[in-house]
């Protein structure tokens, strides 16, 4: 038996949207033809070598798991989901603010003020340090999208979500009260797969870190 | 292929037969260099861990075997005046799995160099890495990879730069990541920020042969970790010609996992494409004056549920018996 392909997970999403045209001209470039398609294992311009499009909540999974032996993923997925895996590399791209925001002319002061605060998010684990660094209690509202409608609708005082040009806050009458940590796209890999096939997994790795972060 | 086992695997004909096979071939390697078996009780009533499988015996809190090294330790240093040099051990041990894929009961085959007062360290751990070496031609790996590392490369420096716990966990987390970003950004404000950093560089140079040791010339704790430097190529001058076909010798110098626990050298055994290594080892010094005998001790235990799994999901990287 040979041995299997190597197979390198992108996200879908706003971190996909910019990877792809980096990675174009590049030995890891992905098959324009299979991208227009719905198929989620994409051929890349290196033989032997495809790319898996998966959702980045899901996408360290198949990296721990070795299904994939490399990834690209926001360090917020990572922060929450705490795997056991590499972060080769802080690729630089996709860089956004985890922030905590309020409807316009509500305070931080007023946030801490309240007796009950409740904060919308899908980043509890970031949401839960925070607090816990400022001294603060608050219910937190597991959401996994859309979470600048809570404070609208009443829902939540606030909520916390990754801001990367403040264009959907703003929108929303929303405006960022406290910057809690940053994100970027990282280059990840699974442990087992890095350790017992170095010789397969790294020139990979340091071709995507040239492609992305040079 | 991720490896999925049930938690408490049944074994069945095959299984059973080559967990028989190996158990048998491993000990018989061990004791034809000198390593006697120990067989502590499957029952552990004086240390009740987290992780471990805890139930009451009346009224006493009682925990199954978690781990050989330690049920060993308590056992030599309660029944021996004076240590045996070489034990091995062979069995069973019951502990809740950090991967979900992973049994809780797992069957191992090890062995433990124990040393004392005036005999060389350094002979024992060469010893333990040759019979190490010697393990995938035992159990028919057509190729495996050993990494060598050690972990005073990365205690020594924590401790001299006098890191909180807190901290040097963080630090110790982001190495286990190799991420050298995820270093210096714990550190970020810290007198020994760019030390420490410059160190975790050095550190995460490429995983290769003994030309790794030359990155950490440029540590600014070269001289604080010139004895483990020179421990290490003495090591490798002694290990390398005797290098069997189809294993490769890497030095890991980033190796921090189990570093709560080791002191010193650190061996992990992989083969190409598996996800987990299939045998790990090191040095231990502090284990036994803990228990308050001056001994030092270093031993390495073979994951045998790990080859087990790897047979059936890539039979491939086995010759066929």
């Amino acid at each position: 038996m040979n041995a299997p392909a190597i197979l390198i997970a992108f996200p879908k999403g706003r971190l996909g949207d910019e990877l792809v045209p980096l990675l174009a001209g590049t030995p890891l470039a992905l098959d324009a033809q299979a991208l227009k398609s719905r198929v989620l294992r994409i051929p890349t311009a290196t033989p032997g070598v495809s790319a898996l499009l998966l959702k980045g909540a899901d996408l360290p999974r198949y990296v721990a798991a070795g299904v994939a032996s490399l990834g690209i993923v926001g360090s917020d997925t990572l922060d929450e989901m705490d795997m056991d895996l590499l972060e080769l590399a802080d690729l630089g791209f996709g860089a956004c603010r985890l922030s905590l925001c309020a409807l316009a002319g509500v305070s931080l002061d007023e946030l801490r003020a309240k007796p009950h605060l409740r904060l919308a998010t899908k980043f509890p684990r970031a949401t839960e340090a925070w607090l816990s660094r400022e001294g603060l209690t608050a219910e937190l509202v597991p959401l996994s999208s859309s979470a600048e409608l809570a404070p609208l609708l009443g829902l939540a005082d606030a909520i916390v979500d990754l801001v990367q040009t403040g264009g959907t806050l703003k929108a929303h009458g929303l405006v960022e009260t406290a910057i809690l940590g940053r994100s970027s796209a990282r280059l990840v890999a699974g442990r087992g797969a890095y350790l017992s096939e170095p010789r397969r997994i790294r020139p990979l790795a340091e071709a995507l870190i040239a492609a992305l972060n040079g | 292929m991720p490896v999925r086992t049930p938690h408490f695997p049944d074994l069945l004909f095959g299984p059973a037969e080559r967990l028989r096979r190996w158990e048998d071939a491993l000990m018989g390697l061990l004791a034809a260099h000198g390593y006697r078996e120990l067989h502590p009780s499957l029952v552990l009533r004086d240390t009740v861990p987290d992780g471990a499988l805890r139930f009451f015996d009346g009224d006493e809190l009682v925990a199954l075997r978690w781990d050989f090294t330690m049920a060993l330790a308590g056992l030599l240093a309660r029944r021996f005046p004076e240590p045996p040099e070489r034990v091995s051990y062979a069995g069973a041990v019951f502990r809740r799995p950090v991967q979900p894929w992973e049994a809780v009961e797992r069957f191992e085959v090890g062995c433990e160099r124990i040393t004392t007062e005036g005999q060389s360290s350094t002979e024992a751990d060469v010893e333990l890495a040759r019979l190490l070496m010697a393990i995938p031609g035992v159990l028919g790996l057509k190729s495996a990879i050993l990494h060598m590392g050690n972990a005073a490369l990365v205690r020594r420096p924590l401790e001299a730069e006098g890191l909180s716990p807190e901290l040097a966990a963080e630090v110790v987390a982001a190495l286990s990541r190799r991420a050298p970003h995820r270093v210096a950004q714990a550190l970020e404000g810290h007198p020994s920020a760019a030390r420490l950093s410059a160190h975790a560089q050095a550190l995460l140079s490429e995983l290769d042969g003994p030309a790794s040791l030359g990155a950490l010339r440029v540590s600014p704790y070269a001289e604080l970790l010139q004895e483990e430097v020179d421990h290490m190529d003495r090591a490798l001058q002694a290990l390398l010609p005797i290098l069997p076909p189809n294993l490769e010798l890497r030095v890991d110098l980033a190796d921090v996992a189990g570093l709560d626990f080791y002191t010193g050298p650190t061996l992990r055994l992989w083969a190409p494409g598996a996800q987990q290594e299939l045998a790990a080892g090191g040095r231990y010094d502090r284990l036994f004056p803990g228990l308050g005998r001056p001994w030092k001790a270093a031993g390495f235990c073979v994951r045998l549920s790990r080859l087990l799994d790897l047979a059936e999901t890539r039979p491939d990287l086995f010759e066929q018996p």
